[in-house]
């Protein structure tokens, strides 16, 4: 018994841990595309290398905390569910990384004029991103509160598909000077920070049902 | 030949440890909580010491209904019950092996002429229905207290499910005990008249002549369960109604409540001290408690996923298993005392309530207590080198794991 309580003890500190590389990449992120906007290469790069960091470190714990639930039987009835949140909440990270490799790569020219625009975007979408962190968590301490705090992640990801949208329709109606490639790309980069939001509001999807499925 | 009329009572204890075993771990080891082999294990040790240590109570009662006074018809009437148990298994009716004992104990005493107590039928009877009913309240008053709890603790969900996983290690624990205390008297309560071994000394516990039989008894449940349960554990607990495993806890928890109270005599004299009528120690069936409990919760939850048909069957269950048992009882005496011309039991004389009739004589009786002896001591012994075994082998199999565990971390550096 002594065993399966340090088992216990284990994986609720892996959970956590995972969730706080969850955070701390998204707040690395939203540093790293200021830096990019600001033309601090050097910070962006620092900014890179510790995304690159959380996420293998969250690769590994995602493994673990799988391996050990199927291994000791924890949450038998639950497991199928908080693996799928382990990994959509995974797939955050990895577009973070994916993300930030695309800006290092590709260096898009993003025209000062829509500096604001693309702040803006990550900024709300990593806000839906850290949003759904709290209610992962609750999930696991008090899943009646789950809910309430999922409606911010609904707010912030709505908010994201406002603020690009607009922000494509800048690209592509009033900058006439830029060439469609160039268009194109822009949208191109839209599309991955998008990608946080609608990644967190698909974990905030599955983690409404799952808290209706606990509370019953 | 004496020893060979206890094969039908020991076939009655293996069918009720292959069926009612999974109502005490059925919901834990169909929702994954705990393995097979852990859950058989632990019933199978609980089985045995409830049998042993609290095993008279309920079997009094049962004696009052009917004293079976000849071997023949023990082995006949056991037989009886055992056949409907299976029979109504096979054809997939719920059954209650308390009601088929109780059929076959009436349909013996037609058969021999002899009164059937009216009131310890009425009382045996009534818990038919307080049994479900106190399950269903249980359940309900539990499951409450329970889900107040997770509420307001903000316990960790992990945390909490190890709890629940080692409550339900518990309470299961609990129910087995229960179950062998309070259903022994189904499976050997109509051999006790019929049987009068000597005292057995195991060094740490002098075992009485009806202790022995419940001992013999208790290990022909936990063969039940250890052989047969798996399957039925797998299905039961989702028939009536998906179970969480919170729900699952509480589920067994009150079922081995009821069985407790309905076979301990020390409780049943706490209710007689504070005033109220005594609990009557009667079998009762586990099946029934059971379901009364996940319909008590069904119903607390609002009735939205309780599977009613299967519900319907088992009250069909309820008057269908005594009868058949009953008929049963009542033929096969026919054909054991007319056809292979034995003894199956007489009248009991009404003013002293002796009983005439063949039991097992004074001289056998210490040939049978030394063979029961050889017997229950090997059987012991076997089980504690299966127990042994058991260790080590679990032993192996996680060292192996967390050698493989080590070496996939290894190579993924």
């Amino acid at each position: 018994m002594a065993l399966f309580t340090r088992t216990t003890k284990n994986l609720i500190l892996k959970i956590d841990e995972f969730f706080d590389d969850i955070d701390l990449g998204l707040l690395v992120f939203r540093e790293g595309i200021k830096s990019y906007l600001e033309k601090d290469m050097d910070a962006f790069e620092r900014h890179i290398l510790k995304v690159e960091q959380l996420e293998s470190h969250a690769d590994r714990l995602q493994r673990s905390i799988e391996n050990e639930m199927i291994t000791n039987s924890i949450l038998p009835q639950h497991r199928g569910e908080v693996s799928s949140l382990i990994d959509v909440l995974d797939e955050i990270i990895d577009t973070i990384k994916s993300t930030l490799n695309e800006f290092r790569i590709e260096t898009p020219e993003i025209p000062d004029s829509l500096n604001h625009n693309f702040i803006s975007i990550t900024e709300s979408s990593v806000c839906a991103g850290e949003e759904i962190i709290p209610a992962a968590r609750a999930y696991f301490k008090s899943p009646y509160t789950v809910r309430e705090k999922l409606l911010k992640v609904y707010y912030f990801e709505s908010e994201t598909d406002k603020v690009s949208r607009e922000t494509r329709r800048i690209i592509f109606q009033d900058m006439k000077d830029l060439d469609l490639a160039h268009k194109s790309h822009l949208r191109y980069i839209i599309n991955h920070i998008e990608k946080i939001s609608d990644t967190a509001q698909k974990a905030a999807d599955l983690l409404s049902i799952m808290a209706i499925k606990i509370v019953m | 030949m004496i020893l060979l009329f206890l094969t039908s009572g020991l076939f009655l204890g293996w069918s009720l440890g292959a069926n009612d075993a999974s109502n005490i771990f059925g919901s834990a080891v169909g929702s994954k909580m705990i393995s097979f082999r852990k859950a058989a294990i632990i019933a199978s040790i609980f089985v045995i010491i409830g049998a042993v240590l609290q095993g008279s109570g309920a079997s009094v009662t049962l004696g009052k209904l009917g004293a079976v006074n000849a071997l023949g018809g023990s082995f006949t009437v056991a037989l009886a019950a055992g056949a409907t148990v299976y029979l109504m298994t096979k054809f997939s009716l719920p059954v209650s092996t308390t009601q088929a004992i109780v059929g076959a104990i009436i349909g013996w005493n037609l058969f021999t002429g002899n009164r059937t107590d009216m009131s310890t039928l009425t009382q045996i009877i009534s818990t038919w229905i307080t049994g479900p009913v106190l399950g269903g309240a249980f359940a309900v008053v539990l499951y409450m207290i329970l889900k107040t709890i997770k509420k307001k603790s903000s316990i960790h969900l992990i945390r909490f499910e190890s709890y629940v996983r080692t409550g339900l290690v518990i309470v299961g624990a609990f129910g087995a005990y229960s179950l062998g205390a309070n259903n022994i008297a189904n499976v050997m309560g109509v051999f006790v008249p019929a049987f009068n071994l000597n005292d057995l000394d195991l060094g740490i516990i002098t075992l009485s002549s009806s202790q022995q039989l419940f001992l013999l008894g208790g290990i022909a449940i936990a063969t039940g369960i250890i052989t047969y349960s798996n399957r039925v554990m797998e299905v039961v607990g989702n028939q009536i109604m998906e179970l969480s495993s919170d729900a699952a806890l509480v589920v067994v928890l009150a079922q081995a409540l009821v069985l407790f109270i309905f076979s301990s005599s020390a409780f049943s004299s706490f209710i007689e001290s504070t005033g109220l009528p005594p609990f009557p120690m009667v079998p009762v069936s586990s099946t029934q408690v059971i379901i009364g409990s996940i319909i008590g919760i069904g119903l607390y939850k609002g009735a939205r996923n309780i599977n009613f048909r299967i519900v319907g069957d088992i009250a069909k269950g309820w008057i269908l298993t005594p009868v058949a048992s009953g008929l049963i009882a009542f033929f096969s005496l026919f054909f054991v005392k007319n056809i292979f011309n034995i003894n199956v039991g007489t009248g009991i004389a009404e003013n002293g309530g002796s009983i005439i009739g063949n039991t097992a004589s004074a001289s056998s009786a210490h040939s049978i207590s030394e063979i029961m002896g050889f017997l229950i001591t090997g059987l012991l012994g076997l089980g504690i080198v299966i127990l042994i075994l058991y260790y080590f082998a679990e032993r192996k199999k996680k060292n192996e794991l967390r050698k493989s565990e080590e070496k996939f971390w290894n190579n993924l550096k």
